[in-house]
């Protein structure tokens, strides 16, 4: 298991996994974009504006999957000194920042035609925009702290701060009264999401874990190639 | 032509917005992460040639820089 996840095992399987991913997603994209533009239906409410919901939605997961295994692998990188968890974490961090902002402005656009106002300073959004500052936080602290050390404790510090802002975001919608509506989908409950939605939603979704794990694997072989450069020197 | 499938019963400035913030923004990201990879791939590739064959040699019995000296760079 551990000998899995040493680098260069990582390293190598880089390029197989990559080039099917490439394959894959393009055409996988344009059925997500041809399903959620044009072939769902629109809401009974919020008519054709609940398509944003496409985008959004899976934005926001990945947003909060994200920061979920950065907070889970700075912890093991503080304790263990892992160090594969180290380059994880750093190529985890900027598609989470993407995402969380991705969910943060299309969010923003939605609430518009629905609530009638691009922001309002509700716990959900509020809750959103600090993870947002969490993951512009953790991003400053490991590319400008030049002392390793120093800046895996501020990254575990942020972590564990940014991981119980997630039960707020999470719980935000039962705790309080919010313009944000509680979930709609859950694994485990009941999902209130008509079939006709829910398949372009998981189209979607699919297709943005397969973008992230294709960002995610550049990230990693960079870090890797970036760890490799500094040991040329020690030839 | 039925245009309302891109005005979306007045909703579509809101709809196409979101979307094509969420595709710039995945874009932006992929075209970055691509520039810096190739970028500091070939900066490795530069700094090898600059060592001598002995340790050049040494590079090459290691699995990640055997592999990063074997990819070759698209022609431009």
């Amino acid at each position: 298991m551990f000998n899995f996840l040493n680098p260069s095992n990582f390293f190598v399987l880089f390029n197989k996994v990559s080039k099917s991913i490439k394959i894959i997603i393009v055409p996988l994209i344009i059925v997500a974009l041809v399903f959620s533009l044009f072939a769902s239906p629109g809401d009974y409410i919020q008519g054709d504006s609940v398509r944003i919901m496409y985008v959004h939605v899976p934005s926001a997961w990945i947003a909060l999957i994200c920061f979920s295994l950065i907070g889970f692998l700075t912890i093991l990188n503080f304790l263990f000194k892992f160090k594969n968890a180290l380059i994880i974490y750093k190529s985890l961090a900027p598609i989470g920042f993407t995402f969380c902002l991705i969910s943060i402005v299309t969010g923003s656009v939605w609430g518009q035609p629905t609530w009638g106002t691009f922001w309002a300073w509700d716990a959900r959004l509020t809750s959103m925009l600090i993870l947002l500052v969490f993951y512009i936080l953790f991003i400053c602290s490991y590319k400008f702290v030049e002392d390793p050390n120093l800046s895996s404790k501020i990254c575990a510090g942020i972590s564990i701060l940014g991981l119980s802002n997630l039960f707020i975001i999470k719980y935000s919608v039962n705790f309080w009264s919010t313009l944000h509506q509680p979930a709609s989908v859950n694994i485990l409950g009941k999902t209130s999401v008509h079939k006709s939605m829910l398949l372009p939603l998981s189209l979607m979704l699919l297709a943005f874990l397969l973008y992230c794990a294709l960002i995610f694997l550049m990230k990693y072989r960079a870090e890797v190639i970036r760890m490799k450069k500094k040991g040329l020197k020690r030839l | 032509m039925n245009l309302n499938i891109f005005f979306m019963n007045g909703y579509g400035l809101y709809v196409w917005s979101a979307f094509i913030f969420t595709f710039l923004a995945c874009f932006i990201l992929f075209f970055k992460t691509r520039k810096s990879l190739k970028k500091l791939e070939n900066d490795f590739k530069t700094e090898v040639k600059e060592l001598s064959t002995e340790q050049i040699e040494t590079l090459k019995t290691r699995k990640i820089s055997r592999e990063i000296l074997a990819s070759q760079p698209k022609a431009k």
